[in-house]
């Protein structure tokens, strides 16, 4: 698909979910969603529309002192990325799985599960993907405030 | 890991564990096998057991260090990977790299990817039990070895990238060698494209097993010659050209059975291309520098980069926060993507078939050695090696079923 028509069909499509929509480079597209609960909306538009397949989750913690974790959808296709970005609170991070529209998401929602310790509701299988199983409970490698002694002190 | 067989004694199902060491193959992976009989009913995965934590080393690490740690995430594909990175940064920096550089930069992606190819023709043929053309595949592999080390001075981590440029020029000499050795492979290439499509006990293992539809390929999200090989045309090189992809183009190879040797001849085609474009590159290398001086600190920002490695789309995410250290890298690799095909394909097929579907993906960890088998028939109970179970499908495939 033309990326012109791909990023103005998804602006149209996911527009009126999110706070405010972002170009940050001309062939990507960001919409901050004003609401988690949106998210399965505007995933299963865009897979609907052919906008692309979930390439990648990011999560992203913007620092010890902030309140907030921030989950990015990354929508590729062809020469466009269409990113869907929530916020959630740190104290209770949840999210709804995408693995009913996309049973490819599994893997990256697990991932982002044990990195982030972000809960994935829904997710039939939330093991641990890449961290070990004697992996020490509520200990998050990706968040900025993990201090790698506490690994030494849970043997 | 609590890697149990277990006997559902009501209905005479088994759960097969495979994996996940094994001090051979490549890297290391952990599968279970539910099996009723010989039939796969279902199938798990577990990764990490190679997980070394590199998204969170790259936040303490300047701009420059990082480069060489996620040289260092692949030892197959770890150009692709440094340039993923490099392409990013340079695009926060707002650089231009010189054409010549990024003409380097394609030409040694593009060897990068014969080896990595070959090196699957002989992994996914041994496994099939074709030990003749993994023998062939991987001596011919040599050849392009011997142009990267001639080229960078490595066999692997050829650390050509820079940020701004690459290291390496090539010289008229090297570019003859180069010329020299790629006749040879397509010569050996176009051979092997015959004896994969040909040979009538080598299609017994390949010919409709794991297939995977193009609609499967486009809902599980496979990449690279996975989905190529099921007729999803989803290439990064075309689809959104990078780096020097802009002025030499490469053809899209499809396929359209999307079974095991679908992913054989996508596979072969594609190093055909590669050899071909390495040729278009050598003949009108762009004159001028090799690097751009790069600053230390990169712009705030965020990036999106897409590169097509062997495996398929390579996804990185930068961000920057204005200092010498990057915020945040984010990578997505091929075989995560295709991993989740894999499990699907595997459902329905024979047991015999795993070791070669799971290679078939060309997966970044082929390697699973312990695998506990029990014949129900006779409530016989062994371990097997993945070695054991390889021969198993091979004998399966020979007629005998004991």
């Amino acid at each position: 698909m033309d990326k012109k028509i791909a990023l103005t069909t998804a602006r149209l499509l996911v527009e009126d979910l999110s706070g405010k929509v972002e170009s940050p480079e001309t062939d990507r597209l960001d919409f901050y969603l004003s609401d988690p609960k949106n998210l399965i909306v505007a995933a299963a538009g865009l897979r609907v529309k052919h906008l692309g397949y979930l390439a990648a989750i990011t999560g992203y913690d913007p620092g010890s002192d902030q309140e907030i974790l921030e989950v990015l959808y990354h929508f590729c296709t062809g020469y466009a990325t269409i990113t869907l970005r929530v916020t959630i609170p740190k104290t209770s991070p949840k999210i709804q799985t995408l693995t009913e529209i996309i049973p490819g998401a599994e893997p990256f929602e697990r991932e982002l599960s044990e990195m982030y310790g972000v809960e994935v509701i829904g997710l039939r299988n939330p093991d641990h993907l890449y961290l070990p199983d004697d992996w020490p409970g509520g200990v998050y490698p990706l968040r900025k405030d993990f201090q790698a002694q506490i690994l030494e002190e849970s043997r | 890991m609590g890697a149990k067989m277990q006997t559902n004694k009501t209905d005479g199902k088994f759960t097969v564990p495979i994996g996940p060491q094994h001090p051979a193959l490549k890297e290391p992976a952990f599968f279970s096998i539910n099996v009723d009989g010989e039939i796969v009913t279902n199938a798990y995965v577990r990764l990490g057991y190679a997980h070394r934590g590199i998204e969170k080393a790259a936040e303490d690490r300047n701009w420059v260090q990082t480069l060489y740690l996620l040289e260092r995430i692949c030892g197959i594909c770890s150009h692709i990977h440094s340039t993923a990175y490099c392409l990013g940064v340079e695009k926060l920096a707002g650089m231009e790299v010189p054409p010549r550089a990024q003409a380097i930069r394609v030409l040694v992606a593009e060897l990068e990817r014969i080896h990595s190819h070959l090196l699957w023709l002989g992994v996914a043929s041994h496994e099939a039990g074709f030990d003749t053309l993994f023998m062939y595949s991987w001596r011919d592999r040599e050849t392009v070895m011997d142009i990267l080390e001639g080229l960078t001075g490595n066999r692997v981590n050829y650390s050509a990238n820079l940020l701004g440029g690459v290291k390496y020029d090539i010289d008229s000499a090297q570019a003859d060698s180069i010329r020299q050795g790629l006749e040879f492979l397509q010569e050996r290439l176009n051979y092997y494209l015959g004896i994969v499509t040909s040979d009538a006990l080598f299609l017994k293992r390949t010919r409709g097993i794991g297939r995977m539809t193009r609609n499967q390929a486009e809902v599980l999200g496979a990449v690279g010659p996975t989905a190529r090989a099921s007729n999803v045309a989803r290439d990064i090189r075309i689809e959104a050209p990078y780096s020097a992809y802009e002025h030499f183009h490469v053809s899209i190879i499809l396929e359209t059975n999307g079974d095991l040797e679908a992913r054989f001849v996508v596979r072969i085609k594609e190093m055909l291309e590669s050899c071909r474009l390495i040729n278009e590159i050598l003949d009108s290398l762009p004159e001028g520098e090799l690097v751009m001086r790069m600053k230390r600190r990169i712009n705030p920002g965020e990036t999106v980069v897409r590169v097509e490695a062997p495996r398929g789309e390579l996804f990185y995410f930068i961000k920057s926060n204005g200092t010498d250290k990057p915020e945040r890298i984010k990578v997505r690799t091929p075989t995560i993507c295709n991993m989740s095909s894999v499990v699907k394909l595997a459902i329905g097929s024979q047991l015999a078939d795993v070791p070669v579907i799971l290679a078939g993906i060309d997966p970044c960890f082929s390697c699973n050695d312990r695998s506990v088998h029990i014949d129900h028939r006779s409530s016989k109970t062994c371990r097997w090696t993945w070695e054991e179970l390889r021969k198993y499908g091979i004998r399966y495939y020979n007629g005998d079923h004991s």
